[in-house]
């Protein structure tokens, strides 16, 4: 990755081929914060950032990483920022403001968004963002091209002295196609600082700057349209937008994945009347000068994108002046492709076909009915937390820490609990993966549901820091029918949580805060977090002990836990929640323990051998509630009514031995007892 | 030679489906060809669905299989064979599947029951051509680690692409494996393919 070789082909997935083109590009600074799926790119980068000289690093948040890519942009360097399409929402406040003078260092955006939600809260499709903003928007149809628009989005976004965005989709991202390499940048752009660089008060946006007869922020935003005046004109001539030619008069304007399931539908289909094709690289601005030659060639236009109709409405724009009787075909009017969920190779190649007039292929009737046949033996593989989570010790702690204070002040309220999630493995507390249909309730009362797995404990679930924001909201707005709690993990803490828990305190919300501390960044694939004790580049770092950040935040109230061991946690929980509701304060729980995957792949490097537990039959009595623990390696075997380990999924964590009423539960010999957080050293 | 060929690559996380894509893939580039794979894993780190669409062929573009599309699947747990060939395999498709199961949470806590093996079995004959079955984990247990799994699958596949068309050789699948595995585990690796290809020639020859 970090050896010149241009030429060499070999198979890059979308985000390493991104990774690539940073540093063919002369990438200096590269920062982001893991999302997936964009996570990728900073974690190849920051394997190569050493020996080739530049700087990697996880960021505690998009913000903060957007906001480090602008200052190194400002001293000249050329910067590259990552982000999945959430993170983006966190940049915008820099975002909107640095175009207002722009930047002498090439600033490119790497923005990762996720049709179909596949690693998301939403499908949203963060083009609009770059939109609003006003910068050149490059996106990719392919790995190579992934790399390649990266590389040249260095170049562009020094001569126009704007960011450029780069949209990227999983189906971009989490792919793997062969790239060619380019040759690497040799040259380093020169790190200066000159506050007065080509304009003056250039990095100031309240600087005494006068143009046009504006002066300040205006006068700066009058100088940003002059720049997207030109990229618009600039558009028209990069290879990255060009058209091919067709023998009807159907036209179709495809970009990014888009563009690649229409090359594999026309293949496949290979019809005799060729569409026109307008392959478009830059969604924004379009390139006006070609989509004019490109119009008057055809009646029809379908357009062809992943995400929203983004094109397809600038297109609408476009043609009402120019050629208003032309027809468009997509997602918005003439709908023949869905506007939610992932385009994929079958919904294209189905709409192509009828939109050329030819019969889509279809599955013959008989093997429709065999499947259909087969299906019915087919069980479901639900997401779930790992075998060992620690997760499963809290989740554990606080059901049962919430029904014994919920019953203890049974005076006071109804006991109606609201447990609010954030962004993290933990977030599976609220998939409900073995969920009946429910009926919602017009009425307005509070009801409290009976728990009967850690699937099922939150009750609310948007973004990264949300929980904590809303527990105070609802304690605010005088929510009084039960304890309210806020989970999050260390990184999302750190994320979004640290100015959320300075406002509880100061306004004084009486919440139940807990962080579970698991000291990586878990879900997105064990990036460093500012717990973990090293930075990207594998540096030695600060270890941040949450307790310390909470206590200088002026919370009075905190207990430390393990979750391995769960009568301390559900005591704590509960101290914490009576605590709470006795003193009207905010108070805090850390459950802390090393993410068990990362213990037990460090154990199995070593061939150290792990502690298997397994069920007595003898001694079960059938009450399930190891079973309800959810963890995936405690099963239940419905002939015997007895439950049991699975010994390829156990990893030893004991907690379900301890919940064990009947003491049934045993470690085999030979093993070891999964070690504390960071324990063996 | 074939135009276009596509594999369906199933299997649970932590079972080495992406390191196998990644081989095909390299052994695809070998013979010159373009190569697409498109990956998707649960949220969870261990114990999710994970499946790799593997687009192989002069042109290609996109990562994604269409329904009825795999010219072979290669299973690396049984369930997760079943429903990846339900939804990908081409009638004229070959399947190599591991028998050794890998119960989802759901199976476990009572939720659902995980269909008899043999049923998985005889159903993907009615769905494709060849079906290999056997319990590729313990095979590669006999080659020194249980890890080498998804390369027994692969031997196993080397063997039977030699009756059908494609764009590989056993040699080129060696040679992309080679490349890929870490090279204190070549030995076991090595072996795990060689066993695999056996399974399948007399599999083959029973027939």
């Amino acid at each position: 990755m970090g050896i010149n070789q241009p030429g060499k082909r070999a198979i890059l997935q979308g985000n390493e081929a991104a990774a690539r083109g940073a540093i063919e590009g002369g990438v200096q600074v590269a920062v982001g914060y893991p999302g997936t799926p964009s996570s990728e790119v900073i974690e190849t980068l920051s394997l190569v950032a050493k020996d080739l000289g530049f700087h990697a690093e996880w960021a505690i948040n998009e913000k903060v990483a957007f906001d480090v890519a602008v200052g190194a942009a400002s001293v000249g360097a050329r910067v590259l920022a990552t982000m999945k399409n959430a993170g983006t929402n966190w940049i915008m406040d820099m975002f909107a403001t640095v175009v207002y003078g722009g930047l002498p260092g090439g600033l490119v955006i790497f923005s990762a968004d996720d049709p179909e939600a596949f690693y998301s809260s939403t499908e949203q499709d963060t083009r609009w963002l770059a939109k609003g903003v006003g910068v050149l928007i490059l996106e990719p149809s392919t790995q190579q091209e992934a790399k390649d628009m990266v590389k040249v989005a260095f170049d562009y976004s020094e001569k126009f002295e704007l960011p450029v965005f780069v949209r990227s989709v999983t189906r971009i991202s989490h792919s793997s196609g062969d790239v060619t390499f380019g040759e690497m940048r040799k040259e380093r752009n020169k790190v200066f600082f000159d506050r007065h660089h080509k304009l003056p008060f250039r990095y100031n946006v309240y600087g005494p700057f006068k143009y046009k007869g504006k002066a300040g922020p205006t006068a700066k935003h009058v100088w940003h349209l002059e720049q997207l005046e030109k990229i618009k004109e600039f558009v028209n001539e990069v290879p990255l937008n060009f058209v091919e030619e067709g023998n009807t008069s159907l036209g179709i304007i495809a970009s990014g994945m888009g563009y690649a399931y229409l090359k594999d539908a026309l293949l496949k289909l290979n019809p005799e009347t060729k569409p026109w094709v307008l392959k478009i690289g830059t969604p924004f601005p379009l390139p006006e000068k070609l989509l004019k030659q490109f119009v008057d060639k055809v009646d029809k236009i379908m357009v062809i994108e992943e995400g929203d109709p983004f094109i397809e409405e600038q297109l609408y724009v476009f043609l009402k002046d120019y050629a208003p009787g032309k027809t468009i075909y997509g997602k918005t009017k003439n709908r023949v492709l869905l506007r939610y969920g992932e385009l994929g190779l079958t919904q294209v190649l189905n709409a192509v076909a009828k939109y050329l007039g030819m019969e889509p292929p279809s599955i013959p009737k008989d093997r429709k009915t065999l499947k259909e046949e087969i299906s019915k033996i087919l069980a479901p593989r639900s997401s779930a937390l790992c075998p060992g989570c620690q997760h499963l010790g809290t989740y554990w702690g606080l059901r049962f820490a919430l029904l014994k204070v919920a019953a203890k002040y049974g005076k006071k309220w109804k006991g109606v609990w609201i447990v609010n999630g954030d962004i993290g493995c933990y977030e599976q507390g609220g998939y409900g993966i073995f969920a009946k249909e429910i009926t919602p309730n017009e009425d307005k009362e509070s009801r409290k549901y009976v728990i009967t797995n850690p699937y099922e404990i939150l009750d609310t679930n948007y973004i990264m820091g949300g929980g904590i924001g809303l527990a105070q909201g609802q304690y605010q707005a005088g929510y009084r029918d039960g304890p309210i709690v806020a989970v999050a993990g260390d990184s999302t803490f750190f994320h979004a949580c640290m100015p959320a828990l300075a406002n509880a305190v100061y306004n004084k919300a009486a919440i139940t805060f807990i962080v579970m501390d698991n000291a990586w960044t878990a879900m997105t694939g064990h990036q460093p977090s500012p717990t973990t004790g090293i930075t990207a580049t594998f540096e030695p770092a600060k270890v941040f002990k949450i307790e310390d950040v909470a206590r200088a935040l002026g919370v009075k109230y905190i207990w430390t836990v393990d979750p391995y061991d769960i009568k301390s946690t559900q005591e704590a929980i509960e101290k914490a929640l009576e605590k709470t509701v006795e003193e009207n304060v905010t108070t805090l729980v850390v459950a802390r323990r090393e993410c068990a995957l990362q213990v037990v792949r460090r154990l199995t490097r070593k061939g150290e051998p792990i502690a298997q537990y397994w069920v007595d039959q003898d001694k079960c009595i059938g009450c399930q509630l190891c079973v309800q623990l959810g963890c995936p390696a405690v099963g239940w075997d419905k002939k015997t009514k007895k439950a049991f380990i699975d010994p390829v999924l156990c990893v030893g964590c004991t907690l379900c031995a301890q919940v064990c009423p009947v003491n049934a539960i045993f470690p085999k010999t030979g093993g070891k007892k999964l070690p504390d957080i960071g324990g063996e050293e | 030679m074939v135009d276009n060929y596509y594999i369906m690559i199933a299997g649970v996380g932590g079972q080495g489906s992406v390191l196998l894509s990644r081989i095909i893939g390299d052994a695809a580039l070998m013979k010159g060809l373009n190569v697409r794979i498109g990956e998707t894993f649960g949220a969870a780190q261990r114990g999710g669905a994970v499946h790799s669409h593997v687009r192989i062929g002069k042109e290609v573009y996109g990562p994604l299989l269409m329904e009825d599309d795999a010219d072979a699947l290669l299973a690396l747990e049984p369930l997760e064979g079943l429903r990846r060939g339900l939804a990908y395999l081409k009638p004229e498709g070959v399947v190599i599947i591991n028998t050794r199961k890998v119960y989802p949470i759901d199976v476990n806590v009572g939720a659902a029951e995980y269909p008899p093996v043999d049923e998985i079995i005889e159903a993907l004959k009615k769905l494709g051509e060849i079906v290999i079955a056997a319990d590729f984990t313990e095979v590669a247990e006999e080659a020194g680690t249980a890890r080498a799994m998804n390369i027994a699958v692969l031997g196993a596949y080397a063997k039977v692409i030699e009756l059908v068309d494609s764009p590989f050789d056993k040699e080129t699948l060696l040679e992309a494996m080679k490349g890929r595995v870490p090279s204190r585990w070549l030995e076991a690796n090595l072996k795990a393919f060689q066993l695999g290809y056996r399974i399948a020639e007399s599999a083959l020859k029973e027939k």
